[in-house]
């Protein structure tokens, strides 16, 4: 029989659930793999009998916080799809300040009477990657997350393999499609700290890499940080292309709040 | 010098200094050619587009030039003569890519029918247009690497088809030092070679091949004497601009770096290092790759890809244990420039450098540039440094004299097999009995190792755990990554692949009458047994025998019934002991580390062999008590465990320093490795 997979939302865009969505031809093939019982972007049909949970977002209320339980407990299987499910996502940036503070950014002033009192996502808007809060058995990183490993990753754990997400730096996939470094026109980026996996996709077409992957599980952040400076920015620069992404990690070696 | 040249051939031809051929492979020179120079012809510029658009319309050959990208260059398809940029400086990546690319398909397979594996086919006929000298340099040292070490088919065919079209430089490249290492121009190496000389361009011709291009060159002409002498002033000019001050010949290098292995440079420079791998992407002249396998969304269709990978990555040493054998990025730092000025040199007899300067270039953090490094090395050593240590660069002879591609056993092909017999030994470790299809034996000596392949999840080492002779052999995986965790699946009448046996196994003929000292770690018995098992097969042609076996508890006891008989023979010593042991399960040996055996058993330290395998943390604490009751250094021996991927030697993955583990062990005599800081670290 074949797995039956679910796909479900938290704080997010939904914008890896659309990935997924476009993965046109290939997610012909894809279904011929899965059931799937429930996705709220693409169909109208919902099971609460599923294999495997693809969860896309990061938690941030109470209620979030139950409803990931139960997806958990329901779920042989839970994926965390995205940036957000993995690392928190860029609202994780709203952590270093109060919710009363946030609320106060966003509502005061723009609209004199909404408030924000009856906002929900203000009660306890502390973001936090789903492993967190549960246990999490696949990470498919990235903002969005790549089409390709995403079938990478299903095909390997319906095979009985672990998923291939590589653990070195974006440079690598960078320098194998003969990129010009973005260092050498001036510009600067996350990609000697960050996880590979994405073809390089930002760099390729000359974007800055902001590490929406996240960093590989032994980044050289200081000579990283030396680089960056050498290339002018502030330590304030330094710290909020650190964080956009990436603030988890910052967190984790007590860098940030 | 390693004992013996990898590949048993000697180098025949005499070298320049950078890993230049002083004499041609092809043609000989034109008795009227001033000073024995090959023909050189000379174009119009306006001919020589016409050329380049005959060649991209006409030839039927690809035609890959340099061409701008971005502010950069970079070879690529020419769709026209107009994007040819001769006046470039360096490729971001050098023409490797062509030989051995980023990403190459080895062979497609259906899991269906796995051993009808396919190779895919190889390009048509290319010529490639601008290649500088120093990248010509370096194509022929990966010739040395590639045939000189194991043939691959691949390489080989792609070598093959491609013309090579050489250009002179003409604006050098910021970090670039081909001045210093020879390599500022070269003799062969070419079909082609052209100098833009502005209005015109002189036509070297290097090969009958070349030779035959020029057929869809129009307007024609034979080089004048000031012609030839236009060209030699330019290139002297270019060499002598690509010196940089390297205080250190290439011939120095080897010298340098061994008496500097311990400085404190090495972590001084590789604080500023990213280890994001690019140096050695970027490098002409390394060559280490990483095969995995993918199977695609139908599940039932897959390949085997190659890709490069760098000694750099974090990874490159990491076993399915999840053991990093460079775990610091000092020690990896070191590695790179080791095996470019050292260990390389020894194997082959060529620094691997050619002075491109493209990792200078493009290291952000600006510690990769080997100029910086060795002037640094030479600034805290300058008493260091002898003159000509090392034997005159070499590169091997020409390719097109090595057998064809057909004759060639492609590389990484395994041999069908067929799972016997599978028995759970303990929670973790399971022995597999396989027969080779072809019912041949393997034909391994004990202590060699086998490359298990299963089609769409990928190959790993494995020691053969039986004693050579009889028709199957015998493995014992432990369960660990993910082809470990499939071949736990293994049922009798199962198929894998196999390749090998690899690697130097235990010198058995050496070890005839010598007292044995077996000292084997938890799975560290599986190899060990190979050779157990000859020894008490043929008992009396050896001396007195004593085993020590330790493991972590009880229940990982391999072999059980195999232990339990050594326990019952009168003419061995056995102890065996546990690291803990639980209250409720029953034991019957000793509890401790396997060093508090070595005092309960007799034996003349002096006149026993010691034979040691075992995880890494063990060979010190054993070796070190051997050593103190008087054991010789060259009476121990050992076998060591390292990533082998491809067996073969030309990965890169299971190096210690300059050794192959796959080729030149993984058995060693202590006192050849004991001086290595890497082997036991």
């Amino acid at each position: 029989m074949k797995p039956r997979i679910a796909f479900f939302d938290f704080a997010s865009c939904e914008g890896c659930q659309l990935q997924v969505a476009n993965l046109e031809e290939t997610l012909l093939d894809v279904l011929r793999l899965v059931d799937v019982v429930s996705f709220r972007e693409v169909m109208k049909e919902h099971a609460d009998d599923y294999d495997i949970a693809v969860v896309e977002g990061s938690i941030a209320r109470p209620m979030d916080e139950e409803r990931i339980r139960a997806i958990r407990a329901r779920a042989k299987l839970l994926i965390a799809l995205g940036a957000c499910a993995h690392l928190g996502g860029v609202q994780r940036l709203g952590n270093r300040w109060t919710p009363e503070q946030n609320k106060k950014a966003v509502y005061d002033g723009a609209d004199g009477n909404d408030i924000g009192d009856n906002n929900p996502f203000f009660e306890k808007p502390r973001h936090r990657a789903l492993d967190e809060v549960v246990k999490v058995d696949v990470v498919i990183p990235g903002c969005p997350v790549n089409r390709d490993e995403l079938a990478r990753v299903l095909v390997a754990l319906l095979t009985g393999r672990r998923p291939p997400i590589p653990d070195y730096p974006l440079c690598v996939e960078c320098k194998k499609k003969e990129n010009v470094c973005l260092f050498t026109i001036g510009k600067v980026c996350m990609g000697p700290v960050t996880r590979a996996g994405c073809g390089a996709a930002c760099p390729t077409y000359g974007n800055e890499c902001e590490a929406c992957r996240g960093f590989i599980s032994h980044p050289h952040a200081d000579a990283q940080i030396d680089v960056l400076r050498k290339h002018g920015l502030t330590p304030e620069e330094i710290l909020s292309r650190q964080t956009l992404f990436t603030a988890r990690h910052l967190e984790q070696q007590g860098k940030v709040s | 010098m390693p004992p013996e040249r990898a590949g048993g051939r000697q180098p025949e031809t005499p070298q320049g200094m950078g890993g230049v051929p002083l004499t041609r492979a092809v043609g000989s020179p034109r008795p009227d050619s001033p000073e024995g120079w090959l023909a050189m012809k000379i174009l119009t510029r306006t001919d020589f587009h016409a050329f380049v658009n005959a060649l991209i319309r006409d030839s039927g050959m690809e035609v890959e030039g340099v061409k701008a990208k971005g502010l950069k260059y970079a070879f690529g398809p020419l769709e026209t003569a107009e994007d040819l940029r001769l006046d470039y400086d360096v490729t971001i990546l050098p023409p490797k890519k062509y030989f051995l690319p980023q990403y190459e398909t080895m062979m497609t397979f259906d899991l269906a029918n796995p051993f009808a594996a396919r190779q895919p086919d190889f390009p048509a006929r290319r010529v490639l247009i601008g290649v500088h000298p120093y990248d010509i340099a370096a194509l022929r040292q990966m010739d040395s690497y590639f045939l000189d070490t194991e043939m691959s088919a691949a390489y080989l065919k792609r070598r093959k088809n491609t013309l090579i079209v050489g250009s002179d430089v003409l604006s050098v490249p910021e970090r670039a030092f081909f001045g210093c290492m020879g390599t500022g121009t070269v003799p062969s190496g070419f079909d082609l070679f052209l100098t833009d000389l502005g209005e015109k361009v002189a036509i070297e011709i290097g090969s009958e091949e070349g030779a035959r291009l020029l057929r869809f060159a129009a307007g024609l002409r034979e080089a004048t004497p000031v012609d030839v002498q236009k060209v030699k002033a330019l290139r002297a000019s270019a060499a002598s601009k690509a010196m940089r001050g390297l205080k250190v010949r290439p011939q120095g290098w080897h010298d340098l770096l061994e008496k500097n292995f311990d400085s404190p440079v090495w972590s001084e420079q590789s604080a500023r290092c990213l280890g994001c791998g690019t140096c050695t992407l970027v490098c002409p002249t390394c060559f280490c790759y990483d095969v995995q396998d993918d199977i695609n969304l139908d599940l039932r269709t897959g390949e085997r890809r190659r890709t490069w990978d760098g000694c750099l990555l974090r990874q490159f040493t990491e076993v399915g244990s999840g053991e990093v054998f460079r775990e610091d990025i000092t020690d990896r730092y070191r590695h790179r420039f080791h095996r470019k000025g050292r260990y390389l040199p020894d194997r082959l007899g060529f620094v691997a450098c050619v002075g491109c300067g493209r990792c200078g270039m493009q290291c952000i953090a600006d510690a990769a540039d080997p100029v910086l490094l060795i002037n640094r090395l030479f600034d805290v050593s300058p008493h260091l440094v002898e003159e000509s240590v090392m034997d005159p660069q070499t590169v091997r002879t020409d390719l097109r004299e090595i057998a064809s591609p057909e004759e060639v056993r492609p590389l990484h092909l395994p041999s069908p097999a067929t799972v016997v017999r599978v028995e759970t030994l303990t929670d973790r470790e399971r022995l597999f009995e396989i027969a080779l299809d072809n019912g041949r034996p393997l034909g391994h000596a004990p202590g060699q190792f086998v490359e298990v392949s299963l089609f769409g999840t990928g190959e790993a080492p494995i020691s053969v755990a039986s004693h050579p002779g009889g028709p199957t052999f015998e493995l014992v995986v432990r369960r660990v990554g993910d082809v470990t965790t499939r071949m736990h699946a293994l049922k009798a009448g199962d198929k894998v692949g196999i390749r090998g046996p690899f690697g130097r196994g235990f010198d058995v003929h050496a070890l005839k009458g010598r007292n044995l000292l077996f000292i084997g770690g938890g799975l560290g018995l599986a190899p060990m047994r190979s050779l157990i098992n000859h020894v008490l097969a043929c008992r009396d042609d050896f001396g007195e025998v004593s085993i020590l076996y330790g493991c972590r508890e009880p229940r990982e006891v391999l072999f059980r019934d195999e232990v339990a008989a050594w326990a019952k023979r009168p003419d061995l010593q056995h102890k065996k002991t546990v690291d803990r042991c639980p209250n409720d399960v029953p034991w019957d040996g000793e509890v401790g580390v396997i060093t508090t055996l070595i005092p309960r058993i007799r034996f003349d330290p002096r006149g026993t062999v010691a034979i040691i395998v075992g995880p890494p943390i063990m060979y010190r604490f054993v070796i070190r008590d051997l050593l103190k009751l008087g054991m010789p250094e060259r009476n121990i021996i050992v076998s060591l465990e390292r990533r082998m991927k491809c067996g073969v030697g030309t990965c890169g993955h299971c190096q210690i320093h300059g050794i192959c583990v796959c080729k030149e062990g993984p058995v060693f005599n202590y006192a050849d490795i004991k001086d290595l800081p890497e082997a036991f670290a």
